[in-house]
């Protein structure tokens, strides 16, 4: 059995007691990075406040203008109460339309970035990539149709190497919000993850339901975490609607899987060193 | 609350054939192959990246009662043993929906389909790919 699958190295939950070489990090990124690895997340405040506000008036906006509203007042109370203004019928539909709209801003990435690039580029560097798309979740209260099952991102073609910026237009919490598989369970259903084979990704879940962390955040926060570990999202039993946008960032030259530079990312902080690198050629002609 | 009906789509995230293909591409051919049947469309459920595993392909196996049917990006994702994928059909058929092949543009509405969509499969195990040197 292979009881080392799907472990982001070195060995996570034990980030507390294994001395890891900390290199030339600052106490701040090794503290941040510690959570990180124990915990597979971290949670922190929106760097840029203007940033987090325009996204989210720019959503409200969208969300106003596909549904004929031409005051949708409080925006928080607008989003967290979209269920009583649209059907599951026609959520998707509106759900493109503000997705299709928001990521047409110009602005939109960098202002997405900035929410938390401190923190990305201590737990990943300071050379990134950065998906060309930003995702935009809907949950509505009771709605079995925009559900995601137990998957890792890796599992799904994306990079080990990647962490997910997920950001939360409404406060978020239990089955409001995702739930994540902590680094030492996901360890362990990932060794034997065969043993599912014949059956379904509902039938993982209920397997590792015990030991899921469901994620309690609120609006104004950053979720940064690691996408190698079990994560999803179930029937929302809470009284009000998910609006959650989320983003992958990599280190510019770590290795890619089926999410490729160019249809899927781009780079963002590319350094003067590399440039000067990627243009140089060696002298040539002396063969 | 569940929207009853449509098509799900079945993507891959590991090569199919030997050949990678984005995820937004392959969605792309099963939205158009969709349109052009005039079959509801389902955001698509993606395969897992591990070779041989097909959890996905069983969780949409569960879901067939609340679909029409499934739209695989390619019928080259099914399992390759003949078996598996027999119980793959079976399935499908037993709930009285059908199994489209996007990229190859074929499907399954009943079982006298199952003899062409095996035919290519088994077909394209046994033909070469590859054309002999010239002599």
């Amino acid at each position: 059995m292979n009881d080392q699958a799907g472990v982001t190295a070195p060995r996570n939950q034990d980030a507390d007691n294994v001395e890891l070489p900390r290199g030339f990090l600052t106490a701040e990124d090794t503290v941040l990075g510690q959570g990180f690895l124990r915990d597979g997340y971290v949670i922190q405040p929106a760097a840029d406040t203007d940033a987090l506000q325009k996204i989210r008036a720019s959503v409200v906006i969208l969300a106003a203008e596909h549904l004929g509203i031409a005051d949708p007042g409080d925006e928080g109370v607008f989003l967290n109460a979209i269920h009583e203004r649209v059907t599951i019928a026609d959520l998707n539909a509106m759900r493109l339309a503000v997705y299709n709209g928001v990521n047409a801003e110009p602005w939109l990435r960098e202002a997405y970035f900035d929410l938390a690039r401190r923190n990305i580029e201590a737990l990943v560097g300071n050379e990134l990539a950065m998906q060309r798309r930003v995702n935009l979740s809907i949950q509505l209260p009771n709605d079995d149709s925009s559900l995601l099952p137990v998957h890792t991102d890796v599992w799904s073609g994306d990079s080990p190497f990647e962490i997910v910026v997920w950001l939360p237009l409404v406060d978020c919490n239990r089955t409001k919000s995702m739930y994540l598989l902590p680094p030492g369970p996901n360890r362990t259903v990932s060794g034997r993850l065969h043993e599912f084979a014949s059956q379904s990704a509902e039938d993982l879940f209920h397997a590792i339901e015990p030991d899921v962390e469901w994620i309690d955040i609120r609006y104004g926060e950053v979720l940064l975490f690691a996408q190698s570990l079990m994560h999803g999202n179930r029937v929302n039993l809470e009284p009000d609607t998910r609006w959650s946008m989320n983003c992958r960032f990599k280190s510019l030259f770590s290795p890619y899987a089926d999410k490729r530079m160019g249809e899927f990312f781009e780079p963002i902080t590319v350094r003067p060193a590399t440039r000067l690198g990627m243009d140089y050629k060696l002298p040539g002609g002396f063969e | 609350m569940l929207l009853a009906g449509g098509f799900r789509g079945y993507i891959a995230s590991r090569p199919v054939r030997g050949e990678r293909m984005p995820q937004q591409i392959q969605n792309l051919v099963i939205r158009d192959y969709a349109a052009r049947s005039g079959l509801a469309f389902k955001l698509s459920a993606t395969e897992y990246a591990m070779p041989g595993c097909f959890i996905m392909l069983n969780t949409v196996m569960e879901e067939l009662s609340t679909l029409d049917g499934v739209i695989l990006f390619s019928m080259f994702m099914l399992p390759g043993d003949h078996a598996a994928r027999y119980t793959v059909y079976d399935q499908i058929l037993g709930h009285v929906c059908e199994l489209h092949a996007a990229h190859e543009n074929v499907s399954i509405r009943s079982p006298k389909d199952i003899a062409r969509f095996e035919d290519i499969l088994l077909v394209d195990q046994f033909a070469a790919t590859e054309l002999p040197e010239a002599v």
